[in-house]
């Protein structure tokens, strides 16, 4: 019984973060066409875009494989998959011991099968497209996770029923540590994850791979039709649940404990509240960032992983571990 | 095999594609990231503006002149009007020259302003070009409220300008001035000297040397970015501009060195809207009273115009770098014999086309749209064989060979035989 329940409440949150997600899109659009002084789309345009697309002939090329149609295909079934593993104001729905390494590799996948549809079609610009996307996704990995485990290896030292689970951050979090160096790493580590969020959603300095003036659309450039649009609502998927841990490592307070809900009349109060701090967050390294910064060199960016955010989050983690071990009173 | 496996792609970037305002190609070769060799190929906006122009009198080219293109639409009819002037031997009224000056500095702010704008676009900064095109606005209604048109102005007569400017235009256009000057200006020099954006991508970028930028023959901009002082208004003594005091801008003004890259150029942009606002204002002071037209009436112009034989060439520092017109006029006939102009996007696209090897290819947009290319103006010549179909693009060997076979027929005595100088036209060999 407990399964079927699981079930029904893994479909309520797909059709909800799908909702949600696409939502956001239009906001943000809306918002960043205000910094430019300009009216912007209505807010549900991407919804519109979506049922068109869906609605719209899907042209394969001549030169692609059998990969190109079943890319969009696994890249949204891969964010759905880690939909069940993502902390959205509460505890994953089938969140165990360890989920979350399961989490990062299916977020990497997304960016992998979208290499791969884009090797399949055959296009020059997808090829660069995809060059570049990899280069990216494994300068961008490194900083990110080291911040991640150690700050899940300090929370096991807080004492957490599931150690390295996205339920530990809902345990305990990691201000409530409250020393001056730890605060500090921690504030160090929350830019870090600002950047690597802005770069997972691939916008400001780092929308390279798809760089729509360079490489038209590169990944996406041979994509068209239904195809197009379940790259669309996958990556928008990615976008909120890429958001999500950030909202749920830095700032996972709930509402419903003031107000005294429990049950499902909770979670959906943590839900809704969380969805408000998620796109509180994408305002910050997705609109404002958007709107203040063009696109880097794919060197350039790089580099700016490798010499800033990796130290960085080194400098972050080792603030965090001298601060546990106690070697400065 | 020698152990090193080269992997080659070529990427065609255009006659379609998002970062190009208008049709036109360059195939590009790549070694990865970095280009190896870049390949122009023009011709996708010939619309025949020769034949049409075989087609109407003196004065009706005026209006086609002006829509060969709709950035420079005052700078092509006012070096067409200064051909036929320079081929009539027509005096022109100096009040009409002034303002010749006042709206030709106005299509240059308003051409500037476009191109930053397009260049933050293509660096994926978007921001700047809502903004500076939301900027550019104010001149544009300025440009409406004198010519009754946002893009063709027809302010230019030959002999003269159609249109005189009234005490409202003058305080109209001091009152843009004035708002540039404490609004627009600050920012875009913000954004585009102090910008960590901005310089990251622009600096070190299409970076064209000034031997490669004098030996291309690159204009305007294009060349006063990597250090060459040309600039036709103040080399030729061009019309009251000597009067005005205009100097070549180059980036050394501003930042204290020149590279030769995107930045520079867009610097110079910058430095030439200040530039053009002062021009303004002083024409504004000096302008004399009198009249604007040295023959009132289009008959009997035309009629003057009938009379002539000979040959006129006009020179304009157009937004983009100096444009020609070449008109040639026989006897008894109101229309040119021939009719030809050479724009600056021409010359300064082969430079960038050679200054992009060895960069980036991420780099391609924002070079190409460094030089601010305008296709409309440039696309001439394709052979087509119409019989067959097949198109036939000229080297420099074919066209020293049928100028010479031109030479022999006109005048057999004629002995010498010149021979093929070498690069002059990229396209020479690789086509």
């Amino acid at each position: 019984m407990n399964v079927i329940y699981a079930t029904l409440g893994f479909l309520c949150v797909y059709a909800y973060v799908s909702f949600a997600s696409l939502l956001w899109e239009g906001i943000d659009r809306k918002l960043v066409a205000r910094m430019q002084r300009r009216m912007g789309p209505p807010l549900l345009q991407p919804f519109y875009d979506f049922l068109k697309l869906v609605s719209k002939e899907s042209i394969i090329p001549r030169d692609a494989n059998k990969f190109f149609e079943l890319a969009p295909v696994l890249a949204l079934a891969t964010s759905i998959a880690l939909l069940a593993y993502t902390p959205l104001g509460f505890e994953p729905l089938f969140g165990t011991k360890g989920d979350v390494i399961l989490f990062i590799y299916l977020l990497t996948l997304i960016g992998f099968i979208r290499v791969l549809g884009a090797v399949s079609s055959g296009s020059p610009y997808a090829q660069i497209g995809a060059q570049r996307e990899m280069i990216i996704l494994v300068s961008r990995e490194g900083p990110m996770m080291l911040a991640l485990f150690a700050i899940l290896w300090r929370l096991n030292g807080l004492g957490v029923s599931k150690p390295f689970s996205m339920g530990a951050f809902y345990e305990h979090n990691i201000w409530e540590i409250g020393t001056p160096l730890g605060l500090i790493g921690t504030v160090i580590l929350l830019g870090v994850f600002m950047a690597w969020l802005a770069s997972e959603i691939e916008v400001g300095y780092f929308d390279i791979p798809e760089a729509e003036t360079e490489l038209a659309e590169g990944t996406m450039a041979e994509y068209s039709g239904r195809h197009l649009a379940l790259f669309e609502l996958a990556n928008a998927i990615k976008a909120f649940v890429s958001a999500s841990l950030v909202v749920a490592i830095f700032f996972p307070w709930g509402i419903s404990g003031y107000l005294g809900l429990t049950g499902v009349a909770a979670m959906v109060v943590d839900l809704l509240f969380h969805t408000l701090k998620v796109f509180a967050v994408l305002f910050i390294s997705m609109s404002i960032f958007r709107a203040v910064t063009g696109r880097l060199r794919i060197t350039q960016a790089t580099s700016l992983f490798w010499t800033r955010f990796l130290p960085a989050s080194i400098v972050g983690v080792l603030l965090l571990a001298i601060d546990a071990m106690g070697v400065i009173a | 095999m020698n152990g090193k496996l080269e992997y080659w792609v070529k990427v065609p970037v255009g006659p379609i594609h998002p970062a190009l305002e208008e049709p036109e190609k360059f195939i590009i070769t790549l070694d990865g990231e970095r280009i190896i060799h870049v390949d122009v190929k023009l011709g996708y906006n010939l619309r025949g503006l020769e034949w049409i122009a075989m087609r109407r009198n003196y004065i009706q080219i005026l209006y086609l002149a002006e829509r060969i293109c709709g950035i420079c639409s005052f700078s092509h009819n006012h070096t067409y009007s200064r051909a036929v002037e320079e081929m009539a031997g027509i005096e022109v009224p100096e009040r009409a020259e002034y303002i010749r000056v006042i709206v030709g500095e106005l299509e240059r702010i308003h051409s500037h302003l476009l191109n930053l704008g397009v260049v933050g676009h293509t660096i994926g900064y978007d921001t700047i070009l809502h903004l500076s095109w939301l900027a550019r606005e104010r001149v544009m209604d300025i440009l409406e409220a004198i010519g009754g048109n946002r893009v063709n102005y027809s302010i230019n007569m030959i002999g003269g300008v159609r249109r005189d400017l009234e005490e409202r235009h003058i305080r109209a256009i001091l009152d843009m001035i004035e708002h540039y000057r404490n609004e627009v200006m600050p920012k875009i020099e913000e954004i585009f000297l102090y910008d960590p954006t901005v310089e990251a991508r622009l600096r070190d970028a299409g970076v064209i040397p000034k031997r490669i930028a004098i030996e291309y023959s690159a204009q305007g901009p294009t060349a006063r970015g990597s250090g060459v002082k040309k600039d036709v208004r103040y080399n030729e003594k061009l019309s009251v501009y000597p009067d005005l005091g205009v100097k070549p801008v180059t980036p050394k003004e501003f930042t204290g060195v020149v590279k030769g890259d995107v930045f520079d150029r867009m610097v110079v942009r910058v430095g030439e809207l200040w530039q053009s606002m002062e021009l303004i204002e002083r024409a504004i002071d000096q302008m004399p009273e009198g009249k604007i037209k040295a023959v009132p009436k289009d008959n009997a112009l035309l009629f003057q115009l009938k009379k002539v034989e000979g040959e006129g060439i006009g020179r304009y520092e157009a937004p983009r770098g100096e444009l020609i017109h070449y008109v040639m006029g026989q006897k008894g006939k109101d229309v040119p014999v021939k009719w030809k102009m050479r724009e600056p996007t021409f010359p300064n696209l082969f430079a960038i086309a050679r200054a992009l090897v060895g960069e980036q290819v991420a780099d391609v947009p924002v070079a190409i749209a460094s030089i601010d290319p305008c296709l409309s103006c440039t696309d001439r010549v394709a052979v087509i064989d119409a019989n067959t179909g097949e198109k036939k693009v000229l080297t420099e060997k074919d066209l020293l060979k049928l100028s010479m076979e031109k030479t022999r027929e006109l005048n057999p005595n004629v002995r010498a035989k010149p021979e093929v100088v070498g690069v002059g036209c990229p396209r020479g060999d690789v086509l």
